[in-house]
């Protein structure tokens, strides 16, 4: 198992005090489209949190982001080969893992993104999802089994 | 929905591409022929108003740097307005948002292109 920790500050530490209680799992078909409807779902599940709107679009495009990248080199956009979703709440933040069952090994925009080299086709145009992610959440674990990877997002509940 | 495109041209050198839905990399044909039909009209510059745009994932950035590629290449200003704030985010983050002038609405746009 590999487990790499982007932005790997000690932010997890704080939740080694906070239980954790799951509020939402669900498993979506590795369809096109998907990756909003996974967006939209996640939102659904956290509405009784009523998080800060600007918190909330955040993680809903990483969620979104996850998930497409799930969809695309995981599942390949094979039906029966599902994405499954867990959203959970602790005090203090949020969790949603995004898990595929395809191939594990997957590619996370190895390059910085960058739009000048992109506009001088240097790099090309896509590839700007896990850059997103890391952007838009406060924390990401990437964990890689044998036929399942997972990806999980934490935000804090409250700035 | 996967984004459908509006082109409606203002003066003899000026067009707005409307965005109608979600932009995703599925829209890429649709979006270039809006292109290429406010181009082919005379428009040198062009702006797109993502008013009516609920939602974009990162194959949609992808289309607009595609966009702004091809929008260099035949000298043609692209400018950008109606974004959310969340939106208005992702371009900061991105840097669309120095590829493309932005404005508030596609008055404000209109009136300084």
């Amino acid at each position: 198992m590999t487990d790499h920790r982007k932005r790997a500050e000690p932010a997890s530490q704080a939740d080694e005090n906070h239980e954790y209680q799951m509020i939402g799992e669900f498993d979506l078909p590795g369809e096109p489209g998907n990756d909003r409807l996974a967006m939209e779902k996640v939102a659904q599940v956290l509405a009784p949190l009523r998080l800060e709107k600007q918190r909330l679009d955040r993680l809903k495009t990483a969620v979104a982001e996850a998930t497409l990248n799930a969809l695309e080199h995981g599942s390949r956009y094979q039906h029966e080969v599902p994405v499954t979703i867990r959203v959970r709440v602790s005090q203090k933040r949020i969790a949603v893992e995004v898990t595929n069952f395809g191939d594990t090994d997957i590619p996370l925009d190895p390059e910085l993104p960058d739009l000048e080299a992109k506009m001088a086709g240097e790099q090309k145009p896509r590839g700007w999802g896990f850059f997103l992610i890391q952007h838009l959440v406060d924390e990401v674990h990437i964990t890689n089994q044998p036929a399942r990877h997972t990806i999980e997002l934490f935000v804090n509940r409250q700035s | 929905m996967t984004a459908t495109f509006t082109v409606q041209p203002h003066g003899t050198q000026t067009g707005v591409i409307f965005v109608h839905g979600d932009l995703t990399g599925a829209a890429e044909a649709d979006l270039m022929q809006a292109f290429s039909q406010a181009v082919d009209a005379g428009a040198k510059n062009l702006v797109l108003d993502f008013s009516d745009m609920p939602f974009m994932n990162s194959t949609g950035i992808g289309l607009l740097v595609t966009l702004l590629v091809r929008a260099n290449r035949t000298g043609i200003r692209l400018a950008a307005c109606g974004l959310s704030t969340h939106y208005r985010e992702i371009f900061m983050l991105t840097r669309l948002e120095e590829a493309f002038q932005i404005f508030s609405n596609v008055e404000e746009a209109l009136a300084a292109a």
